[in-house]
C-alpha cells in the first residue's frame, strides 16, 4: 500500500498549460499594490473603533448612575469590554509569524468564548443604584430591544474595517473570523452600552448587553465572508 | 511574491513556475479530471492575482495558494456537484505517464503502472474529504498541521480523515486486486 503511494506522491508534477488569456491581461496591466500590514491594520481599526465608539457615547450621554456605581466594578467591566473587543480583532487581523491566513481557529474559539462569557458576567455581576438605575426585568426584557440596536450599532464600524482590511484574504475560515470580528464589535458595543444604559438587571445587562456580542458575531459571520474570500 | 506585489510581471511567472506544477498534480487528484484541474489552476491564479494586496511581506504564500485552490475546487465542487466530469479511460495514463522514476522521478525503480492506476482509480472513489487528507499527507507531502491549514479544518480532523481515506484506500485496492487476477 505504501509502495503505491510512494509512487504516485514520486510521480513527476504535470505540465501546466500556459497562463490564460484573462491572466495575461491583468499581467500586461501589472501594478504595484501595497501589501497587507496586519499590525498596522490592527492600530487603526481599533483607532477608529474607539473614537466611533466615544462619539456614541458622546451622542447617546453617559448613564446617570455612572459616578454613583463601585468604581472597581466599572473599570473591571470596562476592561473586560475592551480586552473582549481587542482580542478577537487581534486573532481575526494578525496572522501567526511567516503565515498570510489569521489565526482562524482562535480567533473562532474568542467568538464563541466572548459571546458566552459576557452573557454569564452580565447575568451573575451587575450592580445597581437603588433609586437611580433602572430595572427592567424579565417581564419587559423586549423593552431593551433599543440597547441591542445601538450595541449592533457599535459592532458596525470595525466589523466593517476589518472586512475591508481582510478583503481576500481568507480563502479558508472567513466565516469564523467574520464571527470574531462581529464578536469584537459587539464588544465595543456592549462598552458603550456599559457607558449608557442606566438599565442594572440581569436579563437585560446579561441577555442585551451581553447579547450584542453573538447578535453581532452571528451577524457579521452570515454577511463578511463574501467580502473576504478571495 | 513581493517582488510580484511590486509589480514585476516576471516575478509572478516564476511564482506560476515554481508552484503551479505541484497545485495541477493536487487539483487533478481533486477534480478528477485534466481538463477541469487545468481549469481551476487558472481560476486559482487569477484569484491569487486579484487579491495580491491581501498577502502579508515575509510570509510564504504556497500554503494560502493552495487553500485558494483548495476553496476553487470546492465552489466548484459544489456548484457543478452533479455534472463533475468522470475519469477517462485516455486521462489516466496522463498521470501515469509523469510517474517514469527517471531524471527528476523520485523513485530509482519505475512503479507498477497497473497498481498506480488502480490507486488513482481507488482515489477517485473516496469522499472528498478523505481524498483530499490522502492528497496533501501522503501524495503532497505537507505535514498534518498544513494540510489542516490549507482545508480549513482543525489538525485532528484532517488526522481523522486521512487515516480513514487511508484505510478506505487500501480496502478498495485490496478489492480490486482479486478482480484483476479472476480477469487475468
Amino acid at each position: 500500500m505504501s509502495d503505491v503511494l510512494d509512487s504516485l506522491a514520486g510521480a513527476r508534477a504535470p505540465r501546466p498549460g500556459p497562463l490564460s488569456a484573462v491572466l495575461e491581461a491583468e499581467l500586461d496591466k501589472l501594478a504595484p499594490v501595497k501589501t497587507r500590514r496586519p499590525a498596522r491594520q490592527l492600530a487603526t481599526l481599533a483607532g477608529i473603533s474607539l473614537v466611533y465608539g466615544a462619539g456614541l457615547v458622546a451622542m447617546f450621554t453617559v448613564r446617570r448612575d455612572l459616578d454613583q456605581l463601585p468604581m472597581p466594578w466599572l473599570l473591571a467591566a470596562g476592561l473586560a469590554w475592551l480586552l473582549g473587543f481587542v482580542i478577537p480583532c487581534y486573532l481575526a487581523l494578525v496572522p501567526r509569524p511567516g503565515a498570510v491566513t489569521p489565526r482562524w481557529r482562535w480567533a473562532a474559539a474568542s467568538a464563541i468564548v466572548a459571546s458566552i462569557a459576557f452573557v454569564v458576567l452580565g447575568l451573575v455581576v451587575h450592580p445597581t443604584v437603588p433609586g437611580v438605575s433602572k430595572t427592567l426585568g424579565w417581564e419587559h426584557l423586549a423593552r431593551g430591544h433599543t440597547c441591542l440596536e445601538l450595541g449592533v450599532l457599535g459592532a458596525l464600524v470595525p466589523v466593517i474595517v476589518g472586512a475591508l482590511f481582510l478583503r481576500g484574504a481568507l480563502p479558508v475560515g472567513s466565516r469564523w473570523v467574520a464571527a470574531a470580528l462581529g464578536a469584537g464589535g459587539g464588544c465595543l458595543g456592549g462598552l458603550v452600552l456599559h457607558l449608557h444604559c442606566p438599565i442594572t438587571d440581569a436579563p437585560h445587562v446579561g441577555l442585551i448587553h451581553g447579547g450584542v456580542v453573538l447578535v453581532s458575531a452571528l451577524l457579521s459571520a452570515a454577511f463578511v465572508p463574501r467580502a473576504t474570500e478571495p | 511574491m513581493e517582488r510580484y506585489c511590486d509589480g514585476d510581471a516576471r516575478a509572478f511567472r516564476e511564482l506560476y513556475a515554481a508552484v503551479a506544477p505541484r497545485l495541477l498534480g493536487y487539483l487533478m487528484k481533486m477534480a478528477k479530471s485534466r481538463a477541469l484541474a487545468d481549469d481551476l489552476l487558472q481560476q486559482t491564479f487569477l484569484k491569487v492575482h486579484r487579491a495580491r494586496a491581501a498577502y502579508v511581506r515575509g510570509a510564504d504564500p504556497v500554503p494560502w495558494i493552495y487553500a485558494i485552490a483548495h476553496r476553487t475546487f470546492i465552489d466548484e465542487f459544489r456548484k457543478k456537484q452533479r455534472a463533475v466530469v468522470q475519469v477517462a479511460g485516455d486521462e489516466v495514463p496522463e498521470v501515469a505517464a509523469g510517474i517514469t522514476g527517471d531524471a527528476d522521478g523520485v523513485r530509482d525503480e519505475p512503479p507498477d503502472p497497473e497498481l498506480t492506476k488502480a490507486a488513482l482509480e481507488a482515489l477517485e472513489d473516496l469522499p472528498t474529504g478523505q481524498r483530499e487528507a490522502v492528497v496533501l499527507t501522503k501524495l503532497d507531502g505537507k505535514s498534518v498541521a498544513e494540510a489542516a491549514e490549507i482545508a480549513g479544518t482543525t489538525v485532528g480532523a484532517m488526522k481523522v480523515r486521512a487515516h480513514r481515506g487511508y484505510e478506505a484506500l487500501r480496502k478498495l485496492l485490496g478489492a480490486r486486486k482479486p478482480q484483476e487476477a479472476r480477469r487475468e
